[in-house]
């Protein structure tokens, strides 16, 4: 069919063989691909009940239907589990080259199971596929030094996913890293490649993606690209990119800052957007990308891509740091260890509120570079107070008895958004479906950027959680989990209505937007299925963001407190939009109303 | 002559150019026989384009035992709005160098001394591909559109402009 290449590719680490097998397309019909794909995969593929570390337990790589044509920003890769890091459905996205380059080598999905006796690293030109020993060569390598020996020793075009060290040593926030700086970040799936001694899968592909008549869908892609793509509403992504966030968020009382301790950073000028525009070089594209958000920058000798706002909202205010060049070492460290930049600096923080409050001394705190700088590489090794800090954000408040200076739901460390700036986003935090995730609903989006909502108040907050408002830009969880069986990313606000003119070439018939919207609801539930059926802790926020004591006591977001009647309400009217139950179980007339074909 | 140019002061490295001309050439998306590339490094953002000068280089045309690579006149239409793009007026007149299929005995001379490296042996067709600006409607710049870019464009000489306006 066109689009899809019809194939899967089945590496058995265990084993050290590869085969290939047909894409289940009534599966894609449901499901389209991405996100939807991936989980209806993982819903077959995941024994019930596995322990994640356990060879049993499955990584699967997922492309779109529309990664490696001219559809803008459908080039990204999901990559999906059972988190080692929290247990439920881990789907983590990347952009770079990757999966463009896997559908040209012939395939829409790879399924890796059991784990190597060695370490490894599997090299696939189109339909050769190879296994070949990593170690002591390749292993231990940064993740820019294995891209550039996969490209000197495999192909000069290869294109590859890798762990670093970070991934080699099973820290619960490895990422996998491709293109250098695109990271599928969270979640912990570095840590199960580095538990399945995965090195890295180098891909070069020759081959062909078709879409039916080409020059029809040339013609309407070029005329998407200027109607849809090329507007003010995304180039800002562009000219500035995620920077632009920093003062906005800080302003709004929403960046966290020292630990969570307040929503507005004192030193935001350093490192936000103008201070980033002083010292930007370029802008880079993912593949089949026409809007180029990623931003390269150079300090004191420091030079490459990012940091993007998540990162200087962890990894800066949240540890003080307004240091520009430091917050780009750190980023440059954790990029090239393979460490998720928002569990990292989170934890980073942590630890500098346990050395200043006198619990720990972890030779680190808030606004000093020293011990910051060295956090990464000893997080890595797991050496020295790094093996603590390795422990992830509620590990290590636990050990200590201060469990409530963690800031996480259900062990993924929390974003940059305080929910006491954005009332909002707690609600999406604790019904995200893989932990602490701003991606899935993006409220603030209405209560801050536009302004639409106040940003103190969960009254109607749980129809924008689920629905969403995507004509204004406001991503519901519905509209996510259907964007991202796309793949498209988040910087392309494309609406049910875009998405329903590009899925008609793909499966030659017409969509309306409620289809689009249904597909989303679908896969929503199917995620939540998956997740009740492995054992999801109860959908919570961290006890702080309740309490009126604790509350911030400076910027926009002073005195709030979220209070736990009102969240529990706005919970259970979730519950009740969705159709689940009071304890968040789907009920069988929803799943039978939007068409999951699976059953708890 | 009129040529396509890639500005590696601009290019994003989003190899939209690439897909494009594929899909135009091969009627699929096929980037790896696209007529021109842009050579990414991923690790300081670096880009490299790579396009056929056409007759201003002409030393396919020169090395080719066979006479299979010609001249031939066409008139260009540039697709889209090009705000700050070199102004060449609506079309532009000129000539491309083509390969004539049924001459091309895939010897590979002119593979040989591309200064640019778009000329290839083709992997279905086993004779030699190239651009040539898709007979008038050059996809490559009608894809790279994005105003912060524009990377991607048409550059015409001297003579181009005594043809143009068509």
């Amino acid at each position: 069919m066109d689009f899809y290449q019809g194939k899967v590719l089945r590496l058995d680490l265990s084993a050290g063989t590869a085969a290939v097998e047909p894409l289940n397309m009534e599966w894609a019909e449901k499901y389209i691909g991405g996100k939807g794909l991936l989980l209806r995969y993982m819903w077959a593929e995941v024994p019930p009940k596995v322990d994640p570390w356990a060879a049993e337990n499955p990584v699967i790589l997922m492309t779109g239907p529309f990664a490696g044509t001219n559809v803008s920003t459908a080039s990204r890769l999901v990559v999906g589990c059972k988190s080692p890091q929290t247990g439920i459905l881990n789907d983590s996205y990347v952009g770079g080259s990757f999966a463009p380059e896997l559908k040209f080598a012939g395939y829409d999905a790879i399924i890796i199971t059991g784990e190597s006796p060695e370490p490894v690293v599997v090299t696939i030109k189109d339909d050769v596929v190879s296994f070949v020993p990593a170690g002591p060569k390749y292993w231990g390598m940064q993740t820019s030094e294995i891209e550039e020996a996969m490209r000197r020793d495999f192909d000069p075009d290869a294109k590859t996913l890798s762990i670093g060290p970070g991934g080699e040593k099973e820290i619960l926030w490895a990422c996998l890293s491709t293109d250098q700086y695109h990271k599928a970040g969270r979640g912990g799936h570095g840590a199960l490649w580095g538990h399945k001694k995965l090195k890295a899968i180098a891909v070069r592909g020759t081959g062909t993606v078709t879409v039916g008549d080409a020059k029809a869908f040339l013609d309407d892609m070029y005329r998407i690209h200027n109607e849809f793509v090329l507007t003010e509403d995304n180039l800002w992504a562009n000219e500035e990119g995620t920077p632009v966030l920093a003062q906005v968020m800080s302003d709004a009382g929403v960046m966290p800052t020292r630990n969570w301790s307040s929503g507005t950073f004192d030193l935001v000028e350093n490192i936000n957007s103008d201070a980033f525009l002083k010292i930007r070089t370029k802008n880079r594209a993912c593949y089949q990308c026409a809007i180029g958000c990623r931003q390269f920058h150079e300090a004191d000798g420091i030079a490459g891509e990012g940091p993007e706002y998540e990162t200087i909202a962890l990894c800066g205010g949240n540890c003080g740091i307004g240091d520009i060049a430091a917050l780009m070492k750190f980023n440059e460290l954790c990029d090239q260890l393979g460490l998720d930049t928002i569990s990292s600096g989170s934890v980073v923080g942590l630890a500098m509120d346990l050395t200043e409050k006198g619990i720990k001394d972890f030779g680190m705190r808030f606004g000093e570079t020293e011990g910051y700088l060295k956090a990464p590489g000893l997080i890595a090794a797991r050496e020295g107070l790094g093996e603590e800090l390795a422990l992830g954000a509620r590990g290590l408040a636990a050990k200590y008895g201060v469990p409530e200076l963690a800031m996480e739901v259900k062990n993924m460390e929390l974003p940059g958004y305080d929910p006491r700036g954005a009332f909002g986003m707690s609600l999406g935090y604790a019904t995200s479906d893989r932990g602490g995730c701003h991606m899935r609903t993006y409220p603030i989006a209405d209560e801050i950027v536009a302004g639409a909502l106040p940003p103190d108040s969960l009254d109607g907050k749980a129809m924008k959680v689920v629905w969403g408002n995507p004509a204004e830009g406001m991503i519901g969880e519905n509209f996510s989990a259907v964007k991202f069986a796309g793949i498209w990313c988040d910087f392309w606000a494309v609406t049910p209505e875009q998405i329903a003119q590009i899925f008609k070439h793909a499966w030659k018939r017409e969509f309306s937007e409620e289809e689009v919207f249904q597909i989303g609801e679908r896969i929503w539930n199917l995620g939540r299925l998956f997740n009740l059926r492995e054992g999801v802790e109860p959908d919570d926020i961290p006890q702080k963001l309740y309490a009126e004591e604790g509350a911030h006591t400076t910027g926009a977001s002073a005195g709030r407190a979220i209070g736990t009647e009102t969240f529990k309400k706005a919970l259970q009217e979730f519950y009740q939009i969705r159709g689940w139950d009071e304890h968040g179980v789907p009920s069988e007339a929803k799943l039978a109303e939007i068409g999951v074909d699976v059953r708890l | 002559m009129p040529h396509v140019m890639i500005s590696s002061k601009k290019c994003t490295g989003c190899h939209m150019c690439e897909l494009a001309c594929s899909a135009q050439h091969e009627g699929a998306y096929r980037p790896s026989v696209a007529r021109l590339y842009s050579e990414v490094n991923p690790t300081t953002g670096a880009t490299k384009g790579h396009t056929c000068l056409q007759t201003g280089c002409a030393k396919c045309q020169e090395a080719c035992p066979n006479d299979a690579i010609v001249t031939k006149e066409i008139t260009v239409r540039v697709k889209g709005e090009f705000p700050g793009k070199e102004k060449v007026g609506d079309t532009v007149r000129g000539y491309v160098l083509v390969v004539l299929d049924e001459l091309c005995t895939n010897c590979g001379e002119c593979y040989d001394v591309c200064p640019t490296n778009v000329i290839h042996e083709h992997p279905d067709r086993e004779v030699a591909f190239k651009c040539d600006l898709c007979d008038g409607e050059p996809q490559c710049i009608a894809f790279c559109q994005n105003p912060h870019v524009l990377a991607v464009d048409l550059k015409v000489d001297k003579m181009d402009k005594e043809l143009a306006p068509a």
